[in-house]
C-alpha cells in the first residue's frame, strides 16, 4: 500500500467502493483523529465518540455504493458522522453532557507548572461547560468551522444549507458561547 | 458603517476572510465605537481560548477494533467469491446418489471390524490409601494444565482470525467457566497477534472483579512488548481498581526502556489507583 499515501481521499474512496476494501484503513488513519476530536468535543464522551467513529468507518463499508464519482470524501465522513452522532443523542435522550471531572483533571495534571498557570485551566474548564451548554446545531457548526480545516461551503454541503447561512449560523453560536462563557466566568467571581 | 452592519462582519474579520476595503471599514467603526470594541474583543478572546483547547486523543482501542471490523469485512466478501466458485462446476448426478451410499458403507465396516479386533473391558479394582488418592489428584491437576497448555498451542496453529473468532465466541457465553478464562488469560500472554491480545483483554472486562484474572493481567503486562497492549492492559488495571499492580506499575513509571506512553499511562494509572 505505498502509492496509496499519494492517492487523494476520493481515489481511495473509489477503490474501496469497487472492492479493494484495504484502501479504507489508508482513509481510517488520515481521518480518524480530526472525527475523533469533533465527536468527543461534541459529545462530550470520549468513549462515546471513540465508538462513533468505529460505526462511522463500518457504515462507509456498508454504504460503499452510494459513494458517487463526483462526491467529495470530507462531506461524506461528516455526513455520516453528524447522523451516527444524532443516533447515539436519540439513545441518549439528547441531554448535554456535563464536563466530566476527570477530564478536567487530565487538563490540569498535562500542565508542568499548575500554580502559574491554574488560571488558564480555569478558563479552558469554562469552555469546556460553556460547549457542554450550548444548543446541539450551535455546538457541532463551531466545533466544524474551527477545528476541522473546512470551507464554509463544505460546512454547508454537510448541514445541508447556503454558505451564507452557515456562516450566520457559526457567528451566532460564537456569539451564544461568550455570552455562556462570560456568564460562568462572572459566576466564579461572584 | 453603522454598530449593527459592523457586529455582522465582526466573525469574518476574526476567521480573516473579509475583503480589504469592507475590513478598512470595520475597523474604522471599531476604532470610534467603544462599544463594538469591547464586544469585538470578548468575541477574539472566546475564539482564541476555544482555538487553545486541546485536541482530544483516541485511544488504543480504536485502531484495534477498527482493523478487526476491516478484517472480518474483507474475510466476509473474500467468502461469497469463494463459496460460488466450486458451484459453477457441474457435479455428475450418479455422485450425489453413490456419495451417501459409500459413506454408510465404510461406517458398517469400521464398526464390524472394531468389534471383532477391540478386547473386552474388564473393569480393575484396586484399594488406593489417601496419600495415594492426594498424589493422584495432584497428578491429574498437572495433566490438566499441561493439557490446557498443548490445547493453547494447537490454538495457536490456526490462522489468527480464526483465534479472534474463539476469543469472540467467549463473549457470548452467559457463565464461563475456569478454563475459558484460563484460555483467555493465556491468549492475552502467549499470542503472537497484538488484534487477539486486545480482544482477550476486551473479553476479560467482564470478570475483573475475579482475583485470578486481575493477577493473570498484571503478570502479562510485565512480559509484554507492544505498547498498545500494555497501555490497554494497565487501563484495565485500573477498572479493576486493583491495588496490587501499584508496585508493577511503579517499575513501569522507572523503567527507561519502557515506551512513553506506557510510562505515561502507569503514572496516571497510580494516581487513580
Amino acid at each position: 500500500m505505498a502509492t496509496a499515501a499519494l492517492q487523494t481521499d476520493h481515489e481511495l474512496m473509489l477503490a474501496v467502493r469497487d472492492g479493494e476494501l484495504a484502501a479504507l484503513g489508508e482513509l481510517f488513519e488520515r481521518h480518524h483523529g480530526p472525527l475523533y476530536g469533533y465527536l468527543a468535543k461534541h459529545t462530550g464522551d470520549r468513549l462515546a465518540a471513540e465508538d462513533i467513529v468505529q460505526t462511522v468507518f463500518q457504515r462507509m463499508l456498508k454504504y460503499r455504493h452510494t459513494y458517487r464519482d463526483d462526491g467529495a470524501f470530507t462531506a461524506w465522513m461528516y455526513h455520516l458522522a453528524r447522523r451516527c452522532a444524532a443516533d447515539y443523542f436519540r439513545k441518549h435522550h439528547a441531554a448535554p453532557v456535563a464536563t466530566d471531572p476527570t477530564d478536567l483533571q487530565a487538563y490540569a495534571d498535562a500542565r508542568p507548572h499548575a500554580g502559574d498557570q491554574a488560571g488558564a485551566s480555569d478558563d479552558r474548564a469554562f469552555l469546556h461547560s460553556a460547549l457542554n451548554r450550548l444548543d446541539r446545531d450551535d455546538r457541532e457548526i463551531l466545533l466544524l468551522s474551527r477545528f476541522q480545516e473546512l470551507s464554509f461551503a463544505e460546512i454547508a454541503g454537510i448541514l445541508e444549507c447556503s454558505v451564507g447561512a452557515a456562516k450566520v449560523r457559526a457567528h451566532r453560536a460564537l456569539r451564544e458561547l461568550r455570552d455562556i462563557y462570560f456568564q460562568l466566568q462572572g459566576e466564579k467571581l461572584t | 458603517m453603522n454598530c449593527i452592519q459592523a457586529r455582522d462582519r465582526f466573525a469574518e474579520l476574526l476567521d480573516q476572510r473579509l475583503d480589504g476595503p469592507v475590513s478598512g471599514e470595520v475597523r474604522l467603526h471599531l476604532a470610534a465605537c467603544p462599544d463594538c470594541q469591547r464586544d469585538f474583543v470578548s468575541l477574539r478572546d472566546t475564539l482564541a481560548q476555544l482555538d487553545a483547547l486541546p485536541a482530544a486523543k483516541p485511544g488504543p482501542r480504536l485502531r484495534a477494533n477498527f482493523y478487526a471490523m476491516l478484517e472480518d469485512e474483507q474475510r466476509s466478501a473474500a467468502a461469497p467469491a469463494r463459496a460460488s466458485a466450486p458451484s459453477r462446476r457441474h457435479t455428475p448426478r450418479w455422485r450425489w446418489i453413490l456419495s451417501p451410499l459409500a459413506a454408510c458403507g465404510l461406517l458398517a465396516l469400521s464398526f464390524v471390524a472394531g468389534q471383532r479386533s477391540a478386547p473386552v473391558a474388564t473393569p480393575v479394582t484396586v484399594p488406593v490409601d489417601a496419600a495415594t488418592q492426594h498424589e493422584l489428584a495432584d497428578l491429574r491437576k498437572k495433566v490438566d494444565s499441561m493439557g490446557q497448555l498443548v490445547g493453547y498451542s494447537l490454538l495457536q496453529r490456526q490462522p489468527a482470525n480464526e483465534r479472534l473468532k474463539g476469543i469472540l465466541a467467549t463473549q457470548d457465553l452467559a457463565a464461563p467457566g475456569d478454563r475459558v478464562l484460563t484460555q483467555l488469560i493465556s491468549a492475552l500472554a502467549l499470542d503472537p497477534s497484538t488484534n487477539v491480545r486486545l480482544s482477550a483483554l476486551e473479553a476479560l472486562y467482564p470478570y475483573a472483579d475475579q482475583e485470578v484474572v486481575r493477577a493473570g493481567v498484571l503478570a502479562s503486562l510485565t512480559r509484554e512488548q507492544s505498547p498498545l497492549v500494555q497501555v490497554s492492559m494497565i487501563d484495565f488495571l485500573v477498572a479493576a481498581r486493583d491495588r496490587e499492580a501499584a508496585p508493577t506499575l511503579q517499575q513501569l513509571v522507572r523503567a527507561d526502556k519502557v515506551d512513553r506512553s506506557v510510562r505515561d499511562a502507569a503514572k496516571r494509572a497510580l494516581v487513580q489507583l
